[in-house]
């Protein structure tokens, strides 16, 4: 097993992904699992993949930069043990929560509510940011979608939550998710 | 992953648009506390209420914390009491009343519902004590209300209970005089009444209900009303086609909150969940009336011709949405258009663009009736009566629910405006055509046959 992480990022544009998917294919490699994103019109993506066993982290890179040059992207490749962290080797059982931050950007907005849930042990599966400006608050939202471990008493938790919310004048709501998939989906 | 657009339009429908349920309600089969002595009877019924639904209301709460969605009223309904009282007279019928009241102040419930009688065919001497105990029972107890079922489809109009429920309603309004008439608005005159309408006045838990049951009502009108604004401001190819799939798209994604909600309150009291009643509930507040969705729509206003082709086309669209997204929905299921609970209503009917007759007219293709009407303090016992007959005639023919809700408010005229608070809302005496007059029709009696089931033109 040679298993690298590769991390492409730049604007977006067409044949990222052609390029690169078939320069790991030169190297024989194997592209195991990817995703990628837009965020505004920068390009993101993060493939996992599986080298020959003569190849390298390094010599991929080095290709991938070679042969992108005018692209303007930042590629890395990582050797990569697929050790899961701790938070994964324990998972404790969570519950699925949609915390919503609505209100204008503000500095230290993310950091503020991820510090928070960090610190009641939460972790943020995703999150995203819908900022549009104007005074329509639905077109200043921001969303975390969390797992909240069984333990946390999800009192303290909004408590904490709402006392950001009071200082940063921002109103922040924690539902859980379930009742965005009812009535979102009506296939369930 | 959510996308943005399924995370907003859930915000907004509970942020702004006032999508609540309106209630959890818990019923109550009372019929195993039969006896024939009032003080054992009294106390089985408060107990088996309190201890069935002892964790009602922190269990609400809670489901409303984890979810956002407020859930505005917590109910009790019970089997009717005019059956499981059948052996007490009408001064102990009060006691019942009385006691109902009792635990539903202990538990912090709104309402409870079933101090009712199914008279559409004959009166038993349960359902004869029960009625005469009404107007005493909604004046001196808080939360009790009160329905009495008098026609069906296959029963037909029980005239005689009609002509003496004329005379309740105005006794009931007369006792209460000083808040215009309060009691009134507690108690509802139906035709078909379903046996699991969560909503109140005219929630009881039917015969062939389960021993306890949890239902919910949601209502929306918000909802509703901004989802066809949104519509109709965005789609270029707008059509009652659209607006059609537009309040039946909208009608599921409530019901859809609606079960979430009750089944998870069901599974944490372990009882059996009922049904979903997605009504189009108003309450007195901008925002959430069911007049300002016929705005919307493009009507001038609520009343205005035109208005009974888009009640139709509402009430079908929920109902159609609704059973969509639920295999339980039940109760009324449709829009209700009260008179003092709907801000929008009641300002077109204290400014003339409404009036009882149109009203009437537009019950036909609505969920319910005639409901939340106050009605000068004059307006005759039967006068209230043949008011009441009209609206069950057209229930029974049409194959569906009406209500009567009517108050008689003492020393009000034609325009006068009264206020019964809260939820009840407030809104104009509307005026009735000859109303303090005799009327030897209602004094005939007897019952007006069940409508042949064939021959249908």
């Amino acid at each position: 097993m040679n298993k690298v992480l590769i991390s492409v990022l730049g604007s977006d544009q067409p044949g990222i992904m052609a390029k690169v998917a078939s320069i790991i294919n030169q190297h024989n490699g194997n592209i195991e699992n990817l995703s990628q994103t837009l965020l505004d019109n920068v390009f993101g993506a993060l493939l996992m993949a599986n080298l020959a066993e003569d190849d390298s982290a390094e010599k991929l890179e080095q290709s991938l930069q070679d042969q992108t040059r005018g692209m303007n992207l930042y590629i890395r490749v990582h050797p990569w043990q697929a050790e899961p962290s701790d938070w994964h080797q324990n998972k404790p059982e969570t519950q699925p929560y949609i915390v919503t931050a609505i209100g204008p950007d503000r500095q230290g907005l993310v950091a503020e509510i991820a510090g928070e849930l960090f610190k009641h042990g939460v972790n943020i599966s995703n999150i995203q940011a819908i900022f549009k400006g104007g005074k329509n608050p639905m077109d200043n939202l921001m969303v975390f979608e969390v797992d909240v471990p069984r333990a946390v008493v999800m009192n303290d938790l909004r408590d904490a939550l709402d006392a950001i919310a009071s200082r940063l004048e921002l109103e922040i709501h924690v539902q859980h998710r379930r009742i965005f998939e009812s009535v979102s989906n009506i296939l369930n | 992953m959510l996308t943005p657009k399924e995370i907003i339009s859930t915000l907004q429908m509970v942020r702004e648009e006032n999508l609540d349920l309106r209630t959890v309600t818990v019923g109550i089969n009372l019929t195993d506390c039969v006896s024939d002595d009032i003080e054992t009877f009294k106390r089985k019924i408060y107990d088996k209420i309190t201890r069935t639904a002892g964790q009602l209301v922190a269990t609400c709460n809670r489901i409303e914390r984890r979810y956002g969605i407020e859930v505005a009223n917590k109910r009790i309904s019970v089997s009717p009491i005019g059956v499981v009282g059948a052996p007490f007279n009408a001064d102990q019928m009060v006691e019942i009343a009385l006691t109902l009241d009792k635990a539903a102040i202990e538990l912090g419930v709104d309402f409870v519902g079933g101090f009712s009688a199914l008279v559409e065919k004959g009166m038993s001497r349960g359902d004869q004590a029960l009625i005469e105990a009404i107007p005493q029972a909604l004046t001196e107890s808080q939360r009790v209300c009160s329905s009495v079922n008098v026609a069906s489809t296959r029963a037909g109009l029980n005239m005689d209970a009609i002509k003496r429920m004329g005379v309740v309603i105005k006794q009931a309004a007369a006792m209460t005089a000083d808040d215009d008439g309060l009691a009134a608005a507690k108690l509802v005159v139906f035709a078909n009444i379903p046996q699991d309408v969560p909503f109140m006045a005219g929630a009881y838990l039917g015969i062939g209900e389960a021993d306890a049951v949890v239902s919910v009502g949601v209502s929306g009108p918000g909802v509703v009303k901004a989802a066809l604004e949104r519509a109709m401001a965005e789609e270029d190819n707008m059509d009652l086609s659209r607006a059609a799939d537009v309040i039946k798209q909208t009608a599921a994604r409530l019901t859809r909150a609606g079960e979430l909600v009750g089944r998870e309150v069901a599974e944490i009291l372990g009882l059996p969940f009922g049904i979903v009643d997605l009504s189009l509930a108003p309450t007195p507040n901008e925002n959430d009336s069911v007049g300002e969705i016929f705005e919307a729509i493009g009507l001038p206003v609520i009343g205005a011709p035109g208005s009974t082709a888009f009640l139709a086309m509402l009430n079908d669209a929920v109902k159609k949405g609704g059973a969509f997204a639920s295999s339980h929905v039940g109760g009324l299921s449709g829009a209700f258009i009260p008179v003092c609970e709907d801000l929008t209503i009641a300002r077109s009917a204290a400014e003339g663009t409404l009036a009882l007759e149109k009203l009437e007219a537009m019950t036909a293709v609505c969920s319910v009736g005639l409901d939340m009407i106050a009605l000068p303090g004059d307006t005759s016992a039967e006068m209230l009566s043949a008011i009441i007959a009209d609206e069950m005639a057209i229930g029974v023919i049409n194959k569906k629910t009406t209500a009567a809700r009517l108050i008689p408010a003492p020393g009000k005229q034609a325009g006068d405006h009264v206020v019964f608070g809260g939820l009840l809302g407030e809104g104009p005496v509307m005026a009735v055509n000859m109303g303090n007059q005799e009327n030897r029709f209602v004094r005939l009696g007897g019952r007006i046959p069940a409508p042949i089931q064939s021959l249908v033109n």
